[in-house]
């Protein structure tokens, strides 16, 4: 690392690594030239990018978009309005309380929500109710652990010495335990806003009629295939763009907190 | 996800015994030996049980429920209803084959995630550090690329057969096994390898003595991510194209309207994957003996 900055080429080499998304780029548009059976299963880049500016001209793209955005926006937001204070409750204080409900919390947690989806759909009817629930459901589990493990790895010395100085309750909350449990929380957020967009993809593609996964499905079967690359890339830049988003937010909002090693997955 | 979770199990499980030896040396030394020690007993099997009183009750409510009207007995079939569909299905083989067809998938795909994950992992993170500054950008908007939305491109590539599903779950756990090992490796401290090239070992040696176990840890972690992430798609996957296996039960169940059968799908799912986080937990824990817990 050291010898790297005296360098003049660190500059250059901090590029290098954007180079090889280029690269890739360039040998995915050049690969359908080479013609054959090639050409008619991938379509170049640049096709891609017409037909989604195209899609977005005719106001075709707007509500699949926005469909998708409110269902995982909305299941995300009861799943965390839900799961933030749940988790401050039995993480702190409350053990006994905690040991009873955690087991049956546990399990439910591993339960794979694929396989619940058609019960979601029994109970709930095909309409946006299961869909929401769906998203609500994936997204409660990973908020509600990682903000009960957030709460209760807070240094027990900082809610002394804060106690001991005389704070009272509220100001115990919102300066100590709040801002100490947040790095927890925002990974469980975060974690949250993964798996709710993962899901809301799959939910789309097995059982609705509009949004993003639909568009995917559709096109599958149509076998129209510039609009499932479209589709698909559509879907994958706004999963990275919600990434990379939040990652922001994390390390403006938490930004004291040390990176571990292998948070880069 | 289901790694910390299970982390976090373990930790309470842990803290349970601890505080039964505790209150067990305790009654010994008291001077009512008799007594006290039967009270104290009492109090450290319930101390013991308090974990399983949730699930119990839980349990109890779900059977009782439906059977007294509480709940609609056709959405939320008592337990023992599953139970028996499941002896029924498993007495006439048929569980069994939907089971293993779906672990067998599970274990194809991850396997090739392994041979193919971890050498490259080696390779990438030991001998070419600047190649894996370069790829890993590219690397990660892979792995960050929603699997799901894939499977259709995965179905046009490779066909509505084996081939498609094997696909979509080697692609799932490659990506978080080749980061830890990418990780495990750059993670080993550089002395230890220049301890060992200054003792004069040889490359094989320095691999086999240093790399790989300083990496193993890390590696143990990707597997579990890997795992778990292969067995949420596994299951997608069969739901949406597949004549068997556990996904393809649920989605049948559904359609015909096999509300016990569902539960039972379900369950065996969610069990299934316990399992198999335990067994790679097993592993780890019988392969790295070395390592020492840090308790958080």
């Amino acid at each position: 690392m050291s010898h790297d900055r005296k360098k003049p080429t660190f500059s250059l080499l901090q590029h290098t690594d954007k180079l090889s998304i280029v690269l890739f780029f360039v040998v995915w548009e050049l690969l359908p030239k080479l013609g054959g059976i090639v050409e008619t299963f991938i379509v170049p880049p640049s096709t891609v990018a017409q037909v989604l500016y195209e899609m977005a001209k005719s106001g075709e793209l707007y509500p699949h978009v926005s469909i998708s955005l409110f269902r995982a926006a909305s299941g995300f937001a009861t799943a965390a309005i839900l799961a933030v204070p749940l988790g401050f409750l039995l993480g702190g204080g409350f053990r006994t309380f905690e040991r009873l409900v955690n087991a049956p919390l546990r399990f439910l947690g591993q339960v794979n929500p694929f396989s619940l989806f058609p019960l979601f759909m029994l109970i709930f009817g095909i309409g946006e109710l299961s869909k929401g629930s769906m998203i609500f459901w994936v997204c409660l589990w990973p908020i509600l652990f990682n903000t009960i493990n957030g709460v209760k790895a807070i240094d027990p010395l900082l809610v002394k010495s804060a106690r001991s100085m005389g704070t009272s309750v509220f100001t115990l909350f919102f300066k100590v335990i709040l801002p100490a449990a947040s790095p927890g929380i925002f990974h469980g957020l975060k974690m949250g806003c993964g798996t709710a967009f993962f899901m809301l993809i799959a939910a789309e593609m097995i059982g609705a009629s509009s949004g993003l996964g639909w568009l995917v499905w559709n096109a599958q079967i149509n076998f129209q295939m510039p609009q499932l690359f479209a589709a698909t890339v559509l879907i994958s830049a706004l999963g990275l763009s919600l990434n990379l988003s939040f990652g922001a937010l994390e390390s403006r909002l938490v930004g004291w907190k040390q990176k571990s090693a292998t948070d880069n997955t | 996800m289901s790694s910390i979770q299970g982390k976090q199990l373990e930790g309470i499980m842990y803290d349970n015994s601890k505080q039964f030896t505790a209150i067990a040396v305790k009654s010994t030394s008291g001077v009512n030996k008799a007594s006290i020690s039967l009270v104290d007993r009492l109090w450290a099997l319930n101390d013991r049980l308090l974990d399983w009183y949730g699930i119990i009750f839980l349990i109890a409510i779900w059977e009782i429920g439906p059977r007294r009207g509480w709940i609609d007995s056709q959405f939320f079939p008592p337990p023992s209803l599953i139970i028996t569909e499941g002896i029924n299905m498993a007495e006439k083989g048929e569980l069994l084959i939907q089971i293993t067809s779906s672990l067998q998938r599970l274990f194809q795909g991850l396997a090739a995630a392994l041979v193919v994950g971890i050498p490259f992992g080696f390779i990438l993170g030991g001998w070419f550090p600047r190649l894996t500054h370069f790829l890993r950008p590219l690397l990660r908007l892979f792995a960050q690329l929603n699997a799901f939305a894939l499977f259709p491109l995965f179905v046009l590539f490779f066909g509505i057969g084996e081939l498609a599903k094997f696909a979509v779950i080697f692609w799932s756990c490659l990506w978080p096994i080749l980061f830890t090992t990418i990780a495990g490796v750059q993670g080993v401290d550089p002395l230890y390898v220049k301890v060992a090239r200054s003792m004069g070992s040889g490359r094989l040696t320095i691999f086999v003595r240093v790399l790989f176990p300083g990496a193993l840890p890390s590696i143990f972690t990707g597997i579990r991510l890997g795992a778990t992430v292969a067995f949420l798609m596994l299951i997608a996957a069969e739901m949406i194209g597949a004549t068997a296996g556990l996904g393809w039960l649920v989605l049948n169940s559904q359609v015909n309207y096999v509300i016990p059968r569902l539960y039972l799908a379900a369950a065996i799912i969610a069990f299934l994957g316990m399992s198999m986080n335990y067994l790679i937990h097993f592993i780890e824990t019988s392969v790295i003996k070395w390592k020492e817990t840090v308790e958080v």
